[in-house]
């Protein structure tokens, strides 16, 4: 914000009450603004296509019947199921028809720039005065995320829009869009049995369905969306809990599973009627990766084909074999670092020259191919090395053939399904309070 | 209906193959938005048949189905492909919409119409092995995709009216408005019918849904030109609505309504009007029960088909001379959008529109005329990919008898003329609603 005189005769005024901030608004904005209220003059159109979508699907949004060459804001709220308040916005300009098209058109500026026809779903981040570290995590994924698109008039800011009065960028247009994690028929089926926990999701029809054992890291609890996600894309999904889950007896700050119970996920997948047994996958990120390597090498399951995010091919903690039981994830620290805010990484946690080697995931011992995915800016796993280190072990045994890596620049670790919002920084259950994954936005 | 299949029998039959893959993009939509349907991993050059189902809120089924070869990668893409029989027949995207039709052994006469907007009409969509015609549901599909179609965009509100004697519903899109209003009318049916207006109203209009015939014990003694004056009147009033840009939107016995208003109203004055299947043919000056019983005097000239089906073509032929019979549609001045089928079965519209244009041109308003006229397609020109019903159960509103309705119309010509009549209709309203802004509104 720019200090003009203006401005601090603005804030005079506001302390008595008697100046609108819209006013301070219009007098300092150098472009032509546009009265919308007068005559009965109906508002302009946005309209959103389509209107209940998959989180993955493109959106086509459009702006009509608007002055041409006139700046205006397109803005996206979110309200999460915590009660957080995300928002997107973006500056554009209109055509000579009046027309803004956001899958033609760049953004001159606000949370991202450049042509992004869904940038006003990744560029999502908690308003201004928000609490810290929030990452955006659908729990319930049989209910979608509603998003509200306004058209607001002229190039406004996020911090224009809280607590200063409604007229700041005067509301034009709005609708609204459904976001889904789930299409209509999948089928969620709570897990408990064998001592599995999880959710499975299932596609609807008949099957038998190719089917994928979905890990997620050391984040713990359930985590649904991406398997339910994978159902609507004609795949079962079991996403599966080893850590920190109410439903997994034993002390909820340590892997209390083992081989035994990874392979009961396995099987329980195997036998299920719709599922067809040969062809099941395991995903994982982050630690999820590791378990995937070594459920994909050491036990008797035989995987179709591995995809890992971000995750190491060795536990720093020795992982043992049939009980778990193995230390406490935060109590070996000495790898951690911080940067000047206070953040921790765990980047230095899992490089493989800070892990024992018989701690690795025989990788070599793999017989499927693995699809290894590498944010280059992880600075919560360091995925590059451990993507060589694998291709490496692979080289080695004769198994290049195998692998297959995926590198992202300016990516972080949390590589989550398209058009998620990036958390840079995000809360982390156990001491520090603040862990450092990701990276900039846009990626 | 067993729409799964034995799966046991499924699997045991071989335990090597997976289902293919059905993806239909969106799932979710609005039901004048297209989808797409691809299948992939079928073998190459398979005869499979792509297969609609649904389960209408009267209980009843409909069908419909294509034939198709998939390519040498074992795909089928509907959009791309032709169908080689079935219900459709060619490229055509959205034909298993459009030709669903009540499955063998249905009742007869049925005609698919929503009533409750907030919930969406689900349609299954699968894919069987071979080129089928029957036996559906004693059949395994290959795979099985849920769809939904939405009258109802989200954020669009529903609001019950029931005010100075006016009984509508009125559907209000997200955001600060002001919006351009349509007033929108069924025909001698009856009853509220809501789904096009809200459909208007997912495409930024607010929009009344009027009744004015009640299909039960309560006469029409009242109902004239004062009732829809009133309705008129509460749309134009409501905060919302950008008073001096309201349309009037009528189908049928609507239409006649609609041109009546055009024509002779001191106080409604839309700003354009939507004729479809219309007639100005209809007594000036009469309540619309004084107008029923002249309507018995004059089905004498009915006629029965050879399945006993009603034809109400002749009923209002040849066109009058007298003034008092017809609406004198040289008084209006406001564009007019008539929209008429050459098959239609139910009411002279095509003789009409003819003798309305001679009106016009004498009378020197021509040039707010467009007629769009359509070959081979019927009366009821729903909104886009609602099957077509050729004939259908009705029961008259005046004597209360029950009869077959012969509309008319091909099924093919008739889809094609919904799809573009909807495109045009609402080209029309925004080209009049929301451009066509006077100078002196400009800045």
């Amino acid at each position: 914000m720019t200090w003009t005189p203006l401005y601090l005769l603005e804030c005079q005024l506001r302390a008595v009450g008697q100046l609108r901030v819209s006013l301070h608004r219009k007098m300092c904005n150098r472009q032509a603004q546009v009265r919308w209220r007068s005559a009965g003059r109906p508002a302009p159109l946005l309209t959103a296509r389509p209107t209940r979508a998959l989180v993955d699907e493109p959106i086509s949004i459009e702006a009509h019947h608007l002055p041409s060459h006139t700046p205006i804001t397109v803005r996206a709220n979110l309200t999460s199921e915590d009660g957080d308040l995300w928002e997107a916005l973006s500056h554009y300009y209109t055509d000579a028809k009046g027309a803004v098209n956001l899958m033609r058109d760049p953004s001159m500026g606000g949370s991202y720039v450049g042509c992004e026809p869904m940038g006003l779903f990744w560029a999502l981040q908690p308003v201004p005065g928000s609490r810290e570290g929030l990452r955006l995590r659908k729990r319930d994924v049989e209910t979608p995320y509603a998003v509200h698109l306004s058209l607001l008039e002229g190039h406004v800011n996020p911090e224009d829009t809280r607590g200063k009065g409604s007229e700041e960028g005067q509301e034009l247009a709005k609708t609204v869009v459904d976001r889904w994690y789930m299409a209509p028929g999948v089928r969620r089926i709570e897990v408990r049995q064998n001592g599995v926990v999880g959710s499975m999701f299932l596609p609807p029809g008949p099957g038998p369905f190719p089917a994928v054992l979905d890990l997620w890291g050391m984040g713990g609890g359930l985590v649904e969306y991406r398997s339910a996600l994978l159902a609507s894309h004609g795949m079962a999904s079991l996403a599966l809990a080893y850590f920190g889950h109410k439903d997994i007896p034993g002390p909820l700050n340590r892997i209390n599973v083992g081989d035994s119970y990874f392979r009961a996920a396995f099987q329980l997948l195997q036998k299920h009627p719709q599922v067809c047994e040969e062809r099941i996958g395991v995903m994982g990120l982050s630690f999820g990766v590791y378990l995937s390597l070594w459920i994909a090498s050491q036990l008797s399951v035989k995987p179709r084909c591995v995809v890992g995010i971000n995750g190491p091919l060795g536990s720093f903690n020795t992982f043992s074999s049939e009980d778990g039981q193995q230390e406490s994830f935060e109590e070996n620290q000495r790898h951690w670092s911080y940067d000047e805010q206070g953040y921790v990484s765990f980047r230095e946690v899992s490089l493989p020259s800070n892990i024992p080697s018989e701690n690795y995931a025989k990788v070599e011992d793999m017989c499927c191919p693995l699809l290894y995915i590498v944010g280059k800016d992880d600075l919560s796993c360091a995925s590059l090395e451990n993507a060589d280190e694998i291709e490496k072990r692979l080289h080695a045994a004769g198994k290049s053939h195998l692998f297959t890596r995926l590198s992202y620049p300016g990516a972080g670790h949390l590589i989550e399904p398209p058009y998620a919002p990036n958390a840079r920084v995000s809360l982390w259950t156990t001491r520090p309070a603040k862990l450092f994954p990701p990276e900039h936005i846009r990626t | 209906m067993n729409v799964s299949a034995d799966v046991s029998l499924r699997r045991s039959a071989s335990s090597m193959a997976v289902c293919p893959v059905l993806s239909v993009q969106p799932t979710r939509a609005l039901v004048d938005e297209k989808f797409q349907i691809v299948v992939r991993n079928l073998h190459p050059k398979q005869e499979v048949t792509v297969h609609s189902l649904h389960h209408s809120e009267d209980k009843d089924y409909w069908e419909a189905f294509g034939h198709y070869i998939s390519d040498e990668n074992g795909t089928v893409t509907v959009m791309e492909d032709a169908s080689r029989g079935g219900t459709y027949t060619g490229t055509e995207p959205m034909g298993l919409l459009w030709s669903l039709r009540p499955i063998p052994g249905s009742r007869h006469g049925l005609r698919m119409r929503k009533k409750n907007v907030l919930s969406p009409m689900v349609v299954n969509i699968s894919v069987y092995k071979g080129h089928m015609n029957q036996g559906f549901s004693e059949e395994a599909a290959l795979a099985t995709v849920v769809t939904e179609r939405w009258y109802l965009a989200p954020g669009v509100q529903r609001v019950d009216i029931r005010e100075q004697g006016v009984k509508g519903t009125l559907f209000i899109p997200p955001g600060p408005g002001l919006f351009p209003a349509v007033l929108d009318m069924w025909g001698g049916g009856g009853g509220l019918v809501e789904y096009r207006a809200a459909l208007l109203a997912s495409h930024g209009f607010v929009a009344l849904a009027l009744q004015y015939l009640t299909p039960n014990k309560e006469r029409t003694l009242d109902i004239e030109t004062g009732y829809f004056e009133m309705a008129y009147h509460i749309l134009q009033s409501l905060p919302q609505v950008s008073s001096d840009r309201v349309a009037v939107l009528g189908l049928s016995f609507g239409a006649s309504v609609t041109l009546t208003l055009a024509a002779y109203s001191k106080t409604a004055k839309p700003r354009c009007c939507v004729c479809i299947s219309g007639s100005h043919v209809h007594p000036v000056n009469k309540t619309l029960f004084e107008f029923f019983q002249l309507m018995n005097q004059s089905l004498a000239k009915s006629r029965i088909d050879e399945n006993n089906h009603v034809i109400w073509r002749d009923v209002i032929l040849p066109i009058p001379t007298e003034p008092d019979l017809k609406v004198d549609v040289g008084k209006i001045k406001c564009p007019l959008l008539v929209v008429i089928a050459q098959d239609d079965q139910s009411w002279a519209t095509v003789e009409s529109t003819e003798d309305m244009e001679q009106i016009m041109e004498r009378s020197g308003n021509r040039h707010l005329l467009t007629v769009l006229s359509y070959p081979d397609a019927g009366h009821l020109i729903e909104p886009p990919y609602t099957p077509h019903i050729r004939f259908s159960n009705f029961i008259n509103q005046h004597n209360r008898e029950k009869v077959i309705m012969l509309w008319g119309g091909q099924t093919k010509p008739h889809a094609d003329a919904q799809e573009d009549a909807w495109e045009k209709i609402l080209l029309f309203l925004q080209k009049h609603l929301y451009q066509d802004i006077p100078p002196e509104a400009k800045l």
